[in-house]
């Protein structure tokens, strides 16, 4: 949840900062081709806007979602660093670009030759959209890295990886998304900070073309997304509930928000006061953070799709941990075990018989560790998101065993990675927090029953 | 002890790896000195300084916004080359204290907000709204804490023999809490203040080439009081270096790590590390006898660059000796992606080209 929360609110400025950079470059050398002052000055007030949330909120939400990832998901970062270093350290001197041209474009405004200004502002819109291709290429691998995924590991290669089934679409959607976000940001920020109106329509009518053709790239690329998908993500879409409503929030308050651009800005751009530029973006920052959330959800049960599982284990490593056990196989459940219960080890191996044979209390703090490490990455425990305890409610231990036992047989779980002694010892902790079937429900009962 | 991952081998030579990461931290460290250090010296004269003072401190705090940009760009790129070649060691040690390690996030972002706060409330003569005063305050406050939680994670990172204390005290069911401060470890504070003090150095250098290359001079007694200044300064600096050197190498290296790195061909480095910062102190020195001039500016930068680069390499050739004693850290097979490695040459060469024609304008500009 942590991941999704600060990548939400990065991508909502990120976006920005690619679309944005374009508006501003545009508009800037319309300003100066018309000799317009006014608008010049409005334009030096939004640039300072612009850097602020883009280069402090937006670069350092950036370095949060990598941290974040590091924390949480360590192997897959390992995993797209190694794939991408270069990539990401291409991406690293566009950013260098971006910051330099921005600071330039700024601190610099009515000091430099006006053609030298637009230059440099170009520059960083140039910068910027290439920051979004080369980060697109990586986030995408993770929804689908094709044929990557199944070649034999020595033939893998960076190039196979970027160019991934889903690169296309997402680059389009994002590019698009970019676009119709910053024509809403800016009218936001239009409506709130310009008092002469004849520059406010001139603002709402000029930034709408742009934010009608970024709708129609969202709209080409988002269908892209859909075609290119892996059929486990296309199965999640339709079969999670929540997925089912974001996303049909998603194309609903997308077609809102086209329909209000054109009775808005395109036919009556006086209407853009404070009140219908807020509903606009925020509509936008809805349907955009719905859109992340789904997208992230439907990788299931991958954190990169058929190369890390969510609960940081290989594929290829399932088998051999199955034979092991995950305990003995674990860096940090060896050391607990090794710690806490030493008369179960042989020669530093783990005697799996010899777990099953401890007090209850012991077998359940042994589930309890498993339980941290095998679902916690992805599972609450009795509250928050997606907690285990309200999916266990009212079973029976059986019954609780048969799950941990077949965990994929829901196909966006991943598989129970452990010995069949392990899922006993899972089972134990499980049975703990899993609270009692609701009472009071009117089933398999007679009313003489419940009086 | 670390993550095991079985999918692929290191994407460069293990030297070019090491290069990006000394070049990118030793690039990082000129603007983080700056905020490290200078802001808090800025601050301070810009509270209490006389004219001259303040006049220096209005321009560094105007100019601490870019700056900062300039120092988390240049910071990315050691931290991307640790996590392809160190991240065995990496992952663990920021997992073992994960909350102190994500708050550096949520400290800079309001730290960075601060300095800009203050930095656009500068104005020669005019009092400035006291919540920008605070906002500067706070911003140096966040800014020293985040430079403490650094060097607690990469320490910790390299101190392998520290993990399983820190992990069974700090640990729900086997699984980190990610409250484990390396409080403890003895290496920390010594490499915490002798940043802090080679930070006082660079900030003295800056000083002066703000004066002769950034056009701060404002008149001939400014002149007399930055060189003065400055040679105050550094001289604190380097007595501040030599003392915490002192501590770090004789408290805390174990004898194995002394006795490599006083032996040949080592001892080079770690003699040459040691007695970098004389030569710009001396330089400075001599201002005075000689002219400030630009040459002698330029001198003393590079000399500043020396100082800080020595330092970074040294800091690695530690790191690897450190890490030494667990071979399937640093022991990893490479995978060299030669086509991607080209592109990034390529790009940044290009990138230079196009910074540097970004920066050939101002000279150009009506401020000039």
């Amino acid at each position: 949840m942590l991941i999704a929360a600060i990548a939400v609110v990065h991508v909502l400025v990120s976006h920005y900062a690619v679309g944005g950079g374009l508006f501003l470059a545009m508009e800037v050398q319309h300003a100066y081709r018309e000799k317009d002052r006014n608008y010049l000055d409005y334009l030096h007030g939004h640039a300072r806007f612009f850097i602020l949330l883009t280069v402090v909120f937006g670069a350092i939400t950036g370095v949060g979602i990598w941290w974040t990832i590091g924390l949480a998901s360590p192997l897959a970062t390992e995993v797209l660093i190694r794939t991408f270093v270069f990539g990401w350290a291409t991406e690293w001197v566009f950013f260098i670009v971006e910051i330099t041209s921005a600071f330039l474009f700024f601190y610099y405004w009515g000091k430099l030759a006006e053609k030298t200004h637009v230059i440099i502002g170009w520059i960083y819109a140039i910068a910027a959209w290439i920051s979004l291709v080369l980060i697109t290429g990586i986030t995408a691998f993770m929804l689908n890295p094709g044929d990557w995924a199944t070649q034999d590991p020595s033939m893998r290669n960076f190039w196979t990886a970027f160019f991934n089934p889903q690169f296309l679409p997402q680059t389009i959607v994002r590019t698009g998304g970019s676009l119709l976000l910053s024509s809403l940001y800016i009218y936001l920020h239009a409506s709130l900070t310009l008092r002469d109106a004849r520059l406010r329509d001139m603002i709402a009518t000029r930034a709408v073309k742009p934010a009608f053709f970024g709708a129609l790239c969202v709209a080409f690329g988002a269908a892209g997304w859909h075609f290119f998908m892996p059929d486990s993500a296309q199965a999640a879409l339709v079969s999670a509930a929540a997925l089912n409503i974001m996303f049909a929030l998603v194309f609903a308050l997308s077609i809102i928000i086209v329909g209000l651009l054109y009775i808005g800005p395109y036919r009556n751009p006086g209407w853009m006061s404070p009140g219908f530029a807020i509903s606009l973006c925020l509509f936008g920052i809805g349907a955009f953070s719905m859109g992340e959330f789904v997208r992230e959800a439907v990788r299931k049960p991958f954190v990169v799709y058929n190369v890390v599982l969510s609960n940081q284990v290989l594929p290829q490593e399932v088998p051999s941990i199955q034979k092991d056990g995950y305990l003995q196989t674990g860096v940090w459940t060896k050391a607990f075990v090794r710690e806490h219960y030493p008369q179960t080890l042989v020669a530093d191996s783990i005697q799996y018989d010899q777990l099953l044979k401890l007090p209850p209390e012991d077998r359940v703090m042994l589930g309890r560790v498993l339980y941290q490490h095998h679902c916690n990455d992805c599972h609450a425990t009795t509250d928050g998101y997606s907690a285990v305890a309200g999916l266990l409610r009212g079973r029976t231990r059986a019954q609780v065993r048969s799950t941990v036992g077949h965990l994929n047989s829901v196909f966006f779980m991943p598989p129970w990675t452990g010995r069949p002694e392990e899922a006993e010892l899972l089972t134990d902790y499980l049975m703990t927090i899993a609270p009692p079937r609701p009472s009071g429900m009117l089933i398999g009962t007679t009313m003489e029953e419940v009086r | 002890m670390y993550i095991d991952l079985t999918s692929a081998g290191v994407p460069a030579p293990f030297w070019f790896v090491q290069f990006f990461k000394w070049l990118g931290f030793t690039l990082h460290t000129i603007p983080m000195n700056l905020w490290f250090a200078g802001l808090l010296i800025g601050l301070w004269l810009h509270l209490r300084g006389n004219n001259y003072a303040k006049h220096f401190a209005g321009r560094l705090l105007r100019q601490m916004p870019i700056i900062v940009a300039l120092g988390i760009n240049f910071g990315i790129v050691p931290l991307l080359f640790i996590q392809v070649a160190y991240y065995k060691v990496f992952y663990p040690a920021t997992i073992l204290m994960a909350w102190f390690w994500l708050s550096i996030i949520g400290l800079l972002i309001p730290a960075y907000y601060g300095v800009y706060a203050y930095a656009w409330g500068v104005k020669n003569g005019a009092k400035m709204e006291s919540w920008r005063v605070a906002a500067g305050w706070i911003a140096c406050a966040f800014f020293l804490t985040i430079g403490f939680l650094f060097v607690n994670g990469l320490t910790l990172m390299e101190h392998v023999s520290r993990w399983p204390e820190l992990w069974k005290n700090n640990n729900i069911a086997g699984a980190a809490t990610g409250l484990a401060l390396n409080i403890t470890d003895p290496a920390v504070y010594p490499r915490w203040l002798l940043m802090f003090g080679f930070a006082l150095g660079t900030t003295a250098v800056w000083m002066l080439v703000d004066l002769c290359v950034l056009g701060g001079e404002k008149d001939e007694a400014y002149r007399n009081w930055a060189i003065g200044f400055a040679k105050k300064l550094y001289t604190v600096s380097l007595g501040w270096t030599i003392v915490v050197w002192a501590a770090y190498i004789f408290g805390t290296w174990s004898q194995d790590l002394f006795a490599t790195m006083f032996s040949w061909p080592i001892i080079l480095l770690t003699l040459l590390t040691i007695g970098a910062p004389t030569v710009p102190w001396m330089t400075l020195m001599g201002v005075g006898e000689r002219p400030l001039t630009r040459p002698t500016v330029t001198t003393l930068a590079l000399g500043q660059f020396l100082v800080l680069g020595l330092n970074a390499a040294t800091r690695q050739t530690v790191q690897n000796l450190n890490l030494s004693l667990y071979p399937a850290v640093l022991d990893q097979p490479t995978d060299v992606q030669w086509s991607p490695i080209a592109m990034f040459l390529i790009v940044f060469a290009l990138g230079v080209a196009v910074i540097a024609w970004m920066l050939w304008q101002i000279p150009k500009s009506k401020s000039a």
